[in-house]
């Protein structure tokens, strides 16, 4: 019934990447999130599944620290990526970002050609030292989104001439481009077809084998065929954690299984 | 007279509004099933009276004046009139107009006090006319939206159609008078280029329109080279813009992208109240301040400066249109959406590198608008520069020296007792004219390239 790609005692034996302890999240006097304890395996596909406004957006957010850049923000308790405390005042919040990629629900490419789009992150790092590593590391991050063979021969063309799903691709592919070490999607294809859906699964799918995937979707399908693992939110609450598969067929709380089976939305 | 027909027409509104609101009440007290509300029905009578009444109280205003005096110059004894111009001709028509005023100069001649007796009279006739007619039309009016008030009847889409058009009136106030504008410059315009070459005043290098008092004086024809003067506006224009573009734009973006609530609420305002402050105080500054210290400045330096340099006027001018620019910057980097500007911090972009890379670009089309609108203001700026920049019209680009501008110019001209039929006036029209061909190029271009970038990006 559900496609899940790798047995369950590999995930089970998956490193841990990310570490997740009493997250607190207020957005001026709304408790947002409230005290969520999660482990995110490495080379793992997690979701985060929940209702609307229960909070697995803003967590996302908490792992590269983009809720920085809200004003009236905090984020509180203890978020830690390879045992590194990400808050720690020696951690560099843009040198986090490059490591932790992300992409948005709405495909957002800058108004600058396919090729600027993705050589972007790696030119402002200093990633490669000429024009020919450049062009390596461009085509390499487009081929790991997909996109190689459809803009290969219009890199200097506006990025955001492209149609929908490749746009989406585009911005993988830019995420992709700073060879981050987890990549975090808010639900990547809730503005696209199907058919550009199902490439980007099957996308997200092999960038697991490099990355620690994680990715909030309001498809419970979605969840189902691609990760391995599910967290479930609800009011800001982390409610169940566990193996996808767990979760879909036997999930232990009420509200999980009232949410999965359509009762409560 | 005047007053009295605008007191009709008032009244007749309030009656036409208050009667068919009554007559609409009246039939729905008695049971009939109403299409409109009550209060349509009296706003289309208080409308339909009110509009075409209005119209002609201001026409009849309009062309009153007008018709009456053709009426007395027609009257006047035949022979009286001939081999005369138009100024003279119009001297006479001043002078029975006063004499009808009750204002009498010397001794006049018989047939200028006839003429004048005429004018009042003539006046008087069409007062009383003003006012029967008003009150004809007005019920009239009244009478016809009295007697379509019935179940059926749409006020509401008619009362609609009524405030509809007037509002497409007032729409195309705007045209008519920008028409009427260019109109006024062109006729005078076209006499000027009967008295002074085109070519000459376009490409020629000299400008000195001064006009000899005697045929034999040196240097008896005026000059009228428009390079110059136009040199002078470009210079100090540029100076302006070099002022204001770094300065407007920087702060915007100082303010968009980095600025805490606090500084903005400060500062917000402060460059609201520069927006403000009247050109005439921007010269004052200009005199006191700045080009004092230039002088000392290069005094030190050891460079000539003239008392009126072009860099005073021009930087003071671009202090001016420093919140032009940065109110027109600060909206093109908010009408960027937020989507870019967390795509690019997600990469790992500092906020930096993320104005400079990503939101800068895509806001340029707006920028580049403000900026050309703020260069067509820079060109047609008058009171600085005719207080800070000289009057002298000099070949040159260097912003040390004293240069003229387009406005001072116009201004120089128009000011005390002038002719209207010598090339020295009629120049200022011919130069009126020029600026306003330029920014409106600068206007067409401005808003072209906003409107083809602006939503490319969404």
């Amino acid at each position: 019934m559900y496609d899940v790609t790798k047995p369950e005692h590999d995930v089970a034996q998956a490193e841990t990447k990310i570490s997740a302890r009493g997250v607190q999240v207020y957005y001026g006097d709304t408790h947002a999130i409230k005290d969520v304890d999660v482990d995110i395996a490495d080379k793992t596909v997690t979701s985060f599944i929940g209702p609307s406004g229960c909070g697995k957006s803003t967590f996302l957010r908490c792992i590269n620290r983009m809720n920085d850049t809200i004003d009236i923000c905090r984020v509180k308790g203890d978020i830690r990526i390879d045992g590194q405390d990400i808050h720690a005042p020696s951690v560099d919040p843009v040198q986090l970002r490059a490591k932790v990629g992300m992409v948005f629900q709405k495909p957002n490419p800058f108004p600058k050609s396919i090729y600027d789009n993705v050589a972007y992150g790696p030119k402002i790092h200093g990633m490669t030292r000429n024009k020919a590593e450049l062009d390596e590391v461009v085509e390499a991050a487009l081929r790991g989104a997909g996109l190689w063979d459809e803009v290969k021969d219009r890199l200097d063309t506006p990025g955001t001439g492209l149609s929908g799903g490749q746009q989406q691709r585009l911005c993988i592919a830019r995420a992709v481009a700073t060879q981050p070490e987890v990549l975090l999607m808010d639900e990547p294809c809730s503005a696209l077809d199907p058919i550009a859906t199902a490439l980007i699964e099957d996308l997200i799918d092999g960038l697991k084998k490099q990355f620690s995937v994680v990715i909030v979707t309001h498809s419970m399908q979605q969840a189902a065929r691609i990760s391995q693992k599910t967290a479930f939110f609800h009011l800001g609450n982390l409610v169940e954690y566990g193996d996808t598969d767990m979760i879909f067929t036997n999930p232990q709380d009420e509200r999980t299984e009232n949410y999965i089976t359509g009762r409560t939305g | 007279m005047t007053l009295i027909a605008f007191l009709i027409l008032f009244v007749a509104v309030v009656i036409g509004y208050v009667l068919n609101l009554r007559a609409a009440r009246a039939l729905r007290a008695g049971g009939t099933a109403m299409h409109s509300l009550d209060g349509f029905h009296g706003g289309y009578a208080a409308l339909s009276v009110l509009i075409p009444t209005f119209f002609l109280v201001v026409l009849w205003l309009l062309f009153q004046g007008t018709v009456i005096e053709m009426l007395v110059k027609a009257g006047l004894p035949s022979g009286q009139l001939d081999g005369l111009g138009t100024g003279e001709i119009q001297l006479i028509m001043a002078e029975i107009r006063s004499i009808a005023g009750g204002r009498i100069f010397g001794e006049p001649e018989q047939w200028k006090l006839d003429a004048a007796e005429r004018l009042v009279s003539l006046r008087a006739i069409s007062g009383m006319l003003l006012i029967a007619t008003t009150a004809a039309l007005a019920a009239l009016l009244l009478y016809r939206a009295h007697r379509r008030v019935s179940a059926d009847f749409r006020a509401r889409q008619g009362t609609e159609g009524m405030v509809h058009g007037l509002m497409v009136a007032c729409a195309t106030v705007a045209i008519f008078v920008t028409i009427g504008i260019v109109a006024s410059l062109l006729f005078e315009t076209i006499r000027f280029f009967k008295m002074v070459p085109f070519w000459e005043f376009v490409l020629g290098t000299s400008w000195e329109p001064q006009i000899p008092l005697r045929e034999d004086q040196i240097a008896a024809e005026g000059a009228f080279g428009m390079l110059p003067v136009f040199l002078g506006t470009l210079v100090i224009a540029t100076v302006a813009m070099l002022v204001a573009t770094p300065i407007g734009l920087l702060s915007a973006i100082y303010l968009h992208e980095f600025a805490s609530h606090r500084v903005r609420s400060v500062v917000k305002p402060v460059l609201e109240i520069l927006a403000g402050v009247p050109t005439v105080v921007y010269g004052f500054f200009a005199i006191l301040v700045i080009a004092p210290a230039i002088r000392s400045f290069g005094g030190e330096l050891g460079l000539p400066i003239a008392p009126n340099t072009a860099l005073a006027a021009g930087s003071v001018m671009g202090i001016m249109l420093i919140p032009f620019i940065s109110s027109f910057a600060d909206d093109a980097l908010g009408a960027v959406p937020r989507s870019l500007r967390d795509g690019s911090l997600a990469v790992g972009a500092t906020p930096a590198e993320t104005v400079l890379k990503v939101l800068f670009p895509a806001a340029i089309p707006g920028i580049v608008g403000g900026i050309l609108l703020a260069v067509s203001r820079a060109i047609g700026e008058t009171m600085i520069v005719v207080m800070a920049a000289g009057l002298i019209a000099k070949m040159t680009i260097n912003p040390l020296d004293s240069v003229t501008t387009v406005t001072v110019q116009i201004v120089t001209l128009l000011i005390g007792d002038t002719a209207f039929d010598s090339p020295k006036t009629l120049a200022a029209f011919a130069l009126g004219m020029v600026l306003f061909l330029m920014t409106l190029v600068i206007n067409i271009a401005a808003l072209r390239i906003v409107r083809k970038y602006r939503e490319i990006y969404d």
